[in-house]
């Protein structure tokens, strides 16, 4: 991937050359972190933005979880919008990676590698400990049939069903056990219908949803709504474990911010609208 | 600068005269401000919500807006009725043709013109009741009283078998109400919560599209019953139009949306057949039981957004629906194939509770969408931002192109219509402030028509 990145990369040349020798060095674990957030802002291709994402996902110390990314940090990153649609789609359809749609705020979706899911699920499940042992079959199942053929977000029960069935017999026990383990949730809507969900994530999500208000006020505080992104990526948010680069991307992808040339440098101002 | 040179190539033969005029009419579609020669004096006392022009053959030329306090008002935007002088610039005003101050007693949603000619129109209001008025003597001819209150109605343009107003209300019936009798013609059901907006099909005059509240989006033939097509989100194509080779999709994704026997022949055939060797032990519904192409999709609960379907525009060439849900999306659909072409209309923030109405230029190049307190162009491919228009005080509800002046009136809840018309360059202004004796921009030839 590393070659692969470097060679792509370096045949699609933009004006704003500074970031180009970025991606490069991207590849590199060791110096992502000292890379200024500045530099990262432009990409050309959704799947070196989604390795360098998953690479500078924070570190958490209370809960385990594997990175993931949101949509709109894709967004901030690349400027072609339908293109990471897109691309995103044939991720998605090669079983690359998975979305799921989370319950925080309108649009929301998180994207995961495939293989981290798949370690997430594993820590979900070795955490839940059955009582039943014949019903724990059921998330074998579940990764072997459901995971692999359906790719999309959301599942219905009669199809959730059929294609549990190709492991063996399947009772309403061993979907309640799915939703115990947090692998799958009702939709509020319909009572047919199941979101695929990223186990244990429940903490984080409040953090962001708080994390995110708390940027957006401390922008709003601000004499002319706006501030430096070098003064704005040294504060940490007191209700957020992510870090606020996390919440600084993901709040220019969705609109509220936008970032501003200056002599300084990079601006970020809060969008009004 | 474009157009002298653009005269002289056509002169010369170097250019066509109907790329010539193309090429004026988008350029000049995509350098709106708002109106410094025009403005429409709006008597309303309630939010906008509709905005309509006639569409007679060449001739756009009556203006109908509908507002929330239950009047309606009819505009001529090529003839002013008074002008005010000001040191600078002369702003032609436009006072309604008429004002109907309680032709509802509640809110009216939607006000349409009959699509033959301007001596009716119609208006459709949360007090339940559609009104089809005759314009001249501004009485109601006739009326329909529905069952919840009512979101939209439409007419189809291209009908020369029916005359059939499709009403959309809060009900999950779609009621088809027949001019020619004064009665409900049929009744469309289907959608499992209220319908929000719909809109007929551009290039056929039997298929009605209609999006809920529940967020689905489907295609109705009113000659036969149930939908014969469901627009679900995650059946995409990549590229607008669908591609020549039929490339190997995952059977699942199929299984569920298009019924086994529907129009799309991508399809495999081999489904229907992979579904039944999984059938081993579980005993599941039975499949939907199509027994012919319209009535399937009953079970089906695909839906085209995560929240109400809240504005439909097909574009004028029939191949393209844009659909716009209160999730702040804003998406296009290849309605041939009936899948989502992925195309992403940049952030955006639409107002979740009424239902909006966009616009499309006819050459399918800019669809306009109100966000909230302003209106935004996007580029209707590529889904980038091409203008912002910031001029009304509250959200925008409603908005209408002009094709043949190349204008866009918007409507709001500040109770203004505010037009926004190619911007003229400084030279013309400064030459109508020197003439003297009075308003140039008025058409002195006052007796044509």
């Amino acid at each position: 991937m590393a070659e692969s990145s470097q060679s792509k990369s370096g045949g699609k040349k933009r004006p704003r050359s500074e970031s180009e020798g970025d991606p490069d060095a991207d590849a590199d674990a060791a110096s992502l972190q000292s890379i200024q957030l500045e530099n990262d802002l432009n990409f050309t291709d959704t799947a070196i933005a989604l390795q360098m994402m998953k690479a500078q996902f924070p570190k958490l110390d209370k809960v385990v979880v594997r990175p993931f990314i949101l949509r709109s940090q894709l967004y901030s990153s690349v400027k072609d919008r339908t293109q990471v649609d897109r691309d995103l789609e044939s991720l998605k359809k090669e079983a690359v990676v998975r979305v799921f749609k989370l319950n925080t705020g309108k649009d929301d979706h998180a994207i995961m590698f495939m293989d981290d899911y798949l370690a997430q699920m594993e820590n979900a499940v070795k955490r839940y400990d059955a009582k039943d042992k014949q019903l724990s079959d059921v998330f074998d199942w579940f990764k072997q049939y459901v995971i692999k053929s359906k790719t999309d977000v959301s599942i219905s029960h009669p199809e959730l069903c059929s294609l549990l069935s190709n492991g063996g017999d399947v009772t309403e026990k061993h979907v309640t056990l799915l939703i115990n383990a947090g692998l799958l949730t009702r939709q509020l809507i319909d009572q047919n219908l199941y979101w695929f969900v990223i186990p244990n994530i429940g903490s984080i999500l409040k953090g962001l949803s708080q994390g995110r208000k708390e940027l957006l006020s401390l922008i709003n505080r601000t004499k002319y709504k706006e501030m430096v992104l070098a003064n704005l990526e040294k504060k940490r948010l007191r209700l957020s474990p992510l870090d606020i680069r996390f919440h600084i991307r993901d709040l220019i992808g969705s609109g509220l911010l936008k970032t501003v040339q200056s002599p300084i440098g990079l601006l970020i101002r809060l969008s009004r609208d | 600068m474009w157009t002298w040179k653009a005269l002289k190539q056509r002169e010369d033969g170097l250019l066509r005269p109907s790329a010539f005029r193309r090429g004026v009419v988008s350029s000049r579609a995509s350098s709106l401000q708002l109106s410094n020669a025009k403005e429409f004096i709006s008597l309303h006392r309630g939010a906008i919500n509709s905005l309509e022009i006639d569409s007679t053959e060449g001739e756009g030329r009556y203006l109908l807006s509908a507002a929330s306090d239950g009047t309606v008002a009819v505009f001529d935007t090529h003839r002013p009725t008074s002008s005010s002088t000001s040191s600078c610039a002369s702003i032609a005003q436009h006072h309604p043709l008429f004002h109907l101050p309680r032709a509802h007693k509640f809110a009216i949603s939607r006000a349409l013109w009959y699509p033959v000619d301007t001596g009716l129109f119609i208006t459709a209001s949360f007090d339940h009741y559609v009104k089809l008025w005759d314009t001249n003597s501004t009485q109601v001819v006739l009326d329909y009283k529905l069952p919840a209150k009512v979101y939209g109605i439409a007419m189809s343009s291209i009908a020369t078998s029916h005359s059939l107003i499709a009403t959309a209300t809060a009900d999950v019936q779609v009621r088809l109400c027949d001019l020619a009798s004064g009665a409900f013609a049929h009744t469309l059901s289907g959608h499992r919560d209220g319908v929000m907006s719909l809109e007929w099909s551009s290039s056929t005059e039997f298929v009605l599209i209609t999006g809920g509240c529940d967020g689905a989006i489907r295609f109705w033939d009113i000659r036969r019953p149930g939908t014969f097509l469901l627009l679900d989100q995650s059946l995409s194509q990549l590229g607008t139009r669908p591609p020549l080779l039929p490339t190997p999709t995952p059977s699942n994704n199929e299984s569920t949306s298009l019924p086994a026997s529907s129009k799309s022949s991508s399809s495999t055939p081999i489904l229907p057949a992979q579904k039944r060797r999984s059938h081993k032990k579980i005993q599941l519904k039975p499949p939907t039981q199509s027994s012919h192409p319209g009535m399937a999709s009953s079970q089906n609960r695909a839906t085209a957004h995560y929240g109400a379907v809240n504005g439909l525009r097909a574009t004028a060439d029939g191949f393209y629906l844009l659909s716009s849900g209160s999730d702040s999306r804003l998406r296009l659909w290849d309605i041939e194939s009936g899948r989502n072409t992925l195309v992403n209309y940049e952030a955006m923030s639409i107002q979740t509770s009424k239902p909006i109405q966009l616009a499309v230029t006819p050459d399918s190049s800019l669809v306009f969408v109100p966000c909230l307190a302003s209106l935004k162009a996007y580029d209707l491919w590529s889904g980038t931002t091409i203008n912002t228009y910031r001029g009304h005080y509250e959200s925008v509800n409603c908005c209408f192109f002009n094709a043949q002046d190349q204008e866009l009136y918007t409507g709001s809840n500040d109770r203004q219509i505010l037009v926004w018309s190619p911007s003229i360059p400084a030279a013309t202004q400064i030459e109508e402030a020197d003439s003297k004796g009075g308003i140039t921009s008025i058409d002195q030839d006052n007796w044509s028509d």
